[in-house]
């Protein structure tokens, strides 16, 4: 590739040995393509187990998830969600809704919700009872928003995770691990596979699935040195041609980059220098405390953001009876232990904790995407952040009243700063369907058990 | 199989009767948090037969216990066999028909007893299998 002229094609590569490494946008790119790609509304969908501690009726009584009041005037300071305070403008809250998918429709799936509710957040649909191949639940709404803009990028969407999922055969109550494993489905029999490890998540994005696998990325890995090495040359060849503003753009990127990189680098000579690791299992690419997990996987999906390299992620923080513990959140009772608060309110206020710090890991999210520039300014303008989980009340193991909401305007699709009340026994699929009209799927007129398009944009409160 | 199938069939037929315990519950065992688990019925005359899926220690794993007992002045006892047990143990349950329709009890192991209700369950066929 010739990288001399002052217009460069949007999807230019920089490429060396054992790594081809995507542009973030330049001025130079061609106008048509690149203000396109600018424009472009992004979706990262973020999956927690364990349901929230204000699905619990104290927990409703004491606003631990949603805020009392609905509309625009709603007070966060008591809620698990008040990390996300300073991106009240672009918070949107839906309260109320239920995931009657992950209900049991037989017998035999009496007692089995830990074990098929991942399957449901992203789909909506009541995945089928098996250990065997035989897998079936729904095309999940990040894949339906891939379909769309999947071509446009290198990559068309990613599925990354924190905890282990690599479960195989059959995990509980008739049900294939699958089901606990995946929160996206290419179809309603394909699962996609989720990248725990940031080493191979990076590669892919930025080494293009070269580095590791190659010979000469298997020699940068071995030797610690940069994937950016591989390109100084074409960089500096590319930089000459560039305006002053594009030079300092790119040069942030290559920084932005590097220091991913190095933060992973980093990460794998701890975890290969023999000392106790609290994650023994792991590849040496996870950190072991979360919250550095968490981030570093923030960083890389905003760096490819910025990068184009892809529009779409699904990102799964836990796993389904994962007794995890989360020190920095003030709450020393492993997860799966703590959501079985039996109704008892200090236990419940301690779960709450929990939940606070998983939002506050999206609170981290949000910034990073505020401070990076997009098409119409930010990247959050542009992106749209949902989260939840498809258990509601977790004492009970029900789906109902299930923690939600969505953060960024996803390019002016969505208003944001509304605490949205459903009438009671919505189901969250209306308010799914509602964001895929938001992301421009005005076509798909029903998602999962969806009765109706969620309005996400009303002001009144219906509730 | 074939056993649990015909069972369901007669749980259809018999489920609008609000005084026989013929059919499918969900069974919520109170037990520090709740847990759900199906008890599957069968009654004639007082006599009831079933089934209870029994969560183990070992999460996700479960234990089919057969169970025979009676149903009499709207007072349920039932008690069956732990196959594979270590110590050997039986299960013991003892309920109550609610004016709702609903069921409360203690169920017993071993030395240990916990509180359930139970309220009968509506299977529903998933669409799109």
């Amino acid at each position: 590739m010739f990288l001399t002229g002052t217009h460069l094609p949007r999807r230019t590569f920089l490429r060396g040995l054992g790594a081809a490494i995507a542009l973030p946008y330049l001025d130079a790119m061609t106008p048509a393509r690149a203000a396109a790609a600018a424009r472009a509304q992004r979706l990262i969908c973020i999956e927690m187990v364990h349901g929230a501690a204000g699905s619990s009726a104290f927990g409703r009584q004491r606003n631990l998830w949603a805020p009392a009041a609905a509309g625009r005037d709603f007070d966060l300071t008591p809620t698990s969600l008040r990390a996300l305070e300073p991106f009240r403008d672009c918070l949107t809250i839906v309260s109320n809704t239920d995931v009657d998918p992950a209900e049991p429709f037989t017998a035999t799936e009496i007692g089995g919700d830990h074990f098929r509710s991942s399957a449901v957040f992203l789909t909506q649909a009541h995945p089928r009872q098996t250990e065997g191949g035989n897998v079936r639940a729904g095309t999940s709404l990040d894949q339906l928003f891939a379909r769309r803009c999947g071509a446009e990028t290198p990559i068309p969407s990613m599925q990354l995770c924190i905890e282990r999922v690599d479960g195989g055969g059959g995990c509980g109550y008739g049900y294939s691990c699958v089901y606990a494993d995946a929160i996206s489905w290419a179809s309603p029999t394909r699962p996609l596979p989720m990248i725990r490890d940031p080493r191979v998540a990076f590669d892919r994005l930025f080494g293009m699935a070269r580095g590791a696998s190659s010979a000469p990325g298997r020699d940068r890995l071995a030797e610690d040195r940069s994937i950016l090495d591989g390109v100084l040359a074409s960089a500096a060849r590319l930089a000459r041609g560039l305006g002053p503003a594009d030079r300092a753009r790119l040069s942030e990127y290559f920084d932005n980059v590097r220091e991913i990189e190095r933060q992973i680098q980093q990460i794998e000579a701890h975890n290969a220098s023999g000392e106790l690791r609290e994650l023994p299992e792991a590849p040496l690419g996870v950190p072991d405390a979360f919250g550095a997990h968490v981030k570093l996987m923030c960083d890389l999906q905003v760096l490819a953001f910025r990068a184009d390299v892809t529009r779409v992620f699904a990102f799964k923080l836990g796993r389904d009876t994962s007794n995890r513990t989360y020190p920095e959140s003030g709450c020393a009772t492993p997860f799966h232990n703590a959501s079985h608060h039996g109704g008892r309110e200090p236990r419940i206020l301690e779960f709450a904790k929990i939940n606070a710090y998983h939002v506050g890991m999206v609170a981290y999210l949000l910034d990073r995407l505020r401070r990076t520039p997009g098409g119409a300014g930010s990247l959050l303008d542009d992106t749209l952040v949902l989260y939840g989980s498809p258990m509601g009340d977790p004492n009970q193991h029900n789906h109902k009243r299930v923690p939600f909401f969505c953060a960024g305007r996803a390019g002016d699709a969505i208003p944001g700063g509304l605490h949205l009340q459903a009438p009671n026994e919505t189901p969250l699929a209306n308010v799914m369907l509602g964001i895929l009209h938001a992301l421009g799927l005005t076509d798909v007129e029903r998602f999962g058990d969806s009765g109706s398009v969620f309005d996400l944009q009303r002001t009144e409160n219906r509730g | 199989m074939k056993v649990f199938v015909a069972l369901f069939v007669s749980a259809f037929a018999l489920a609008a009767d609000p005084a026989t315990m013929t059919g499918t519950w969900t069974m919520t065992l109170h037990a520090g948090h709740d847990i759900p688990t199906a008890l599957v019925l069968k009654q004639q005359d007082t006599k009831v037969t079933g089934t209870i899926r029994l969560p183990t220690q070992n999460i996700g794993q479960l234990i089919d216990v057969d169970l025979a007992g009676e149903f009499v002045d709207r007072t349920l006892t039932l008690s069956g066999a732990v196959e594979h047990a270590d110590p050997p143990a039986t299960v013991k349950i003892t309920g109550t028909l609610k004016d709702d329709g609903t069921l409360e009890g203690t169920l017993a192991m071993h030395t240990h007893g916990v509180p359930w209700t139970a309220e009968r369950f509506k299977e529903r066929k998933p669409s799109g299998f």
